[in-house]
């Protein structure tokens, strides 16, 4: 099988942006007093090598700035590496930033079909398919109005629909499973199912550690720019896993229906759910560090504590009726 | 080895992707700027028209004597003029923020950035393709009966529009990096609007200023567009060639440095 991405001894060394000096004073400052500041850079993506197969489903997974959209803009070919070389073999749909990136003056139909012919169609087919896009994306009432009027959440569901139109060789997703409200994420998914089923190439960049175990195949875990490991999705997890600091645990479900009350929507995410020789363990992350749900019952549970608890960032947790058996 | 080549079909697919990612930017840059007007387009010729029927009413009459006394051929004169330098200023002022402002787009589709402010400047031709460039060809068959001048028309004009791109490439590109620039670039183009013989015969010019003025690329673009639309007599080629010269020259610089920055605008977008 011959791989559809080829990421050869990839290295990307970036402007730090402490560094980024906007104004023109200060460099002809520079220039006068013979100083010429060359601006610091850092190394983002170190000497990463990787060989991804036709039809392989496989997660970058890590900690926030670890360099995992990195490389997925790579893969994209939004970034250029400083050094090595990537090669993508087919079609790529970028699922990077829904919902940015309209012109927020023209219409919808409008912006559907210039987005379209930005991602590369022919502008007679995404004519064809413009109408099928926004009846997707449920926001053919507003096709004549201007985009300036959509929400953050239309606006993504738009950015989704138009993307996904057509069954890429490649798709990225860049933590794109939160768009809209939990009905139509649950359209996303199915649609996206579609691309798995049609044996895609995926690159997925979730903290959804549940989502990634249940579909992929392979994962990539990315910390500070290096691969720290490539290989099996449960074992890379797991490693991955390990390296998260503990904090304190939560043993009680009030303690999470009392967390997500303080927290509006996204601000607690649980990751994991961790297979092991026990069964599911269920793992709270937050603010950096792992908190592990300890109390028993919700092993027994995890399946009602995957639809309510996990998905925390949603407002749907508060919807668990207090005195339930989870508390 | 440096590679990246993210579904990137060479020779002629290729070149057509560019080319349609070029006309769609423009069309979405016309769209944007014309929505919800009720003359669009026509526009950017009540632009050059207004102006040049302010200046013939202001200084027509004292000016035409330098014009075969004609009022006319004052106001003729000033229109071509306007044309030149208003094409070049709104094309350079559209380009300039283009790249900044296409950051987020460029941070999730793979685009070639040089497609922005090439964009701006093809949105502008359009507007003037069917506006007053067709008018300064009348002019030339009209005024100057002489095919040699009506065929350099458009090697002028094209000219124009190189020096317009020129001045784009190097704007946008440095605007990533200074953002200062708007500012600057405002003062310029008011200088530049200044040292060009738009409202006033290029005799007035202090004969020790002459030199520093011809300096300026838009004022000998002005001179040979109203060489090949509007002047009598044997063709004078200086403001011709120095024209073409200055346009590729600008071309070259602009292409240079966009090309040697580059690498460094998604670390700064």
């Amino acid at each position: 099988m011959s791989a559809a991405i080829e990421l050869h001894d990839v290295t990307l060394v970036r402007r730090t942006q402490e560094e980024l000096h906007y104004d023109f004073k200060r460099t002809v400052l520079d220039l006068v007093r013979g100083r010429r500041r060359r601006p610091r850079r850092r190394t983002v993506i170190d000497n990463l090598t990787a060989s991804i197969g036709q039809g392989v489903k496989l997660a970058v997974i890590g900690a926030n700035g670890s360099g995992k959209s990195t490389v997925l803009k790579l893969i994209a070919g939004v970034l250029r590496p400083t050094r090595g070389s990537v090669e993508v073999r087919g079609t790529v749909a970028p699922l990077i930033e829904l919902g940015v990136g309209f012109e927020p003056e023209l219409t919808l139909i409008d912006n559907v079909i210039f987005y379209g012919i930005l991602l590369g169609h022919e502008e007679a087919t995404v004519r064809a398919h413009a109408e099928a896009i926004l009846e997707f994306a449920e926001l053919t009432e507003m096709r004549d109005e201007p985009t300036k009027t959509l929400s953050s959440g239309m606006s993504a569901r738009l950015g989704f629909a138009i993307a996904t139109e057509w069954r890429p060789d490649i798709l990225l997703l860049d933590e794109v499973l939160s768009v809209g409200d939990e009905r139509f994420r649950r359209k996303c998914a199915a649609r996206l199912d579609r691309f798995w089923d049609a044996h895609s190439t995926i690159v997925v960049v979730s903290h959804d550690l549940d989502y990634v175990v249940r579909t992929c195949e392979r994962v990539i875990w990315v910390d500070h720019g290096v691969v720290r490991f490539d290989g099996a999705v449960a074992e890379g997890v797991e490693q991955y896993l390990k390296t998260v600091p503990f904090g304190p645990g939560y043993t009680r479900g009030e303690e999470l229906l009392e967390l997500a009350r303080e927290n509006q929507r996204g601000e607690i995410l649980v990751r994991g759910l961790s297979p092991t020789e026990q069964g599911r363990k269920v793992y709270l992350i937050r603010d950096g560090m792992r908190h592990w749900v300890t109390h028993p019952s919700w092993y027994v549970k995890s399946g009602y504590a995957w639809e309510n608890v996990l998905h925390v960032d949603d407002a749907a947790i508060l919807e668990i009726p207090e005195g339930d058996y989870l508390t | 080895m440096v590679t990246s080549s993210v579904y990137a079909p060479h020779g002629e697919v290729r070149s057509r992707r560019f080319v349609d990612l070029i006309r769609v930017t423009a069309i979405r840059a016309l769209m944007v700027r014309y929505r919800g007007t009720a003359f669009g387009v026509l526009w950017s010729f009540a632009n050059p028209v207004l102006m040049t029927l302010i200046y013939t009413a202001i200084f027509g009459t004292a000016f035409k004597r330098y014009y075969d006394g004609s009022l006319t051929r004052y106001l003729v004169s000033a229109f071509v003029g306007l044309v030149v330098v208003s094409f070049f200023l709104a094309t350079t002022n559209d380009a300039l923020p283009s790249v900044v402002n296409a950051g987020s787009l460029m941070n999730k589709i793979a685009i070639p950035p040089i497609v922005f402010p090439i964009a701006s400047v093809a949105a502008n031709l359009f507007q003037q393709l069917v506006t007053t460039f067709p008018i300064l060809f009348v002019l030339s068959i009209v005024l100057t009966r002489d095919p040699v001048r009506v065929a350099l028309v458009p090697v002028v004009l094209a000219a124009v529009v190189v020096l317009s791109a020129g001045f784009a490439l190097g704007l946008a590109a440095l605007f990533v990096f200074f953002r200062d620039l708007p500012n600057l670039w405002q003062v310029a183009g008011f200088i530049l609007w200044l040292s060009s013989p738009l409202f006033y015969p290029v005799q007035l010019v202090p004969p020790q200023a002459r030199t520093w003025y011809s300096l300026n690329p838009i004022g000998e673009a002005i001179a040979a567009a109203r060489e090949v639309t509007i002047a009598r007599g044997p063709l004078d080629p200086y403001p011709v060639l120095f024209t073409i010269a200055a346009a590729l020259v600008a071309l070259a610089l602009g292409a240079w440095l966009f090309r040697a920055t580059r690498d460094d605008f998604m670390d700064l977008l």
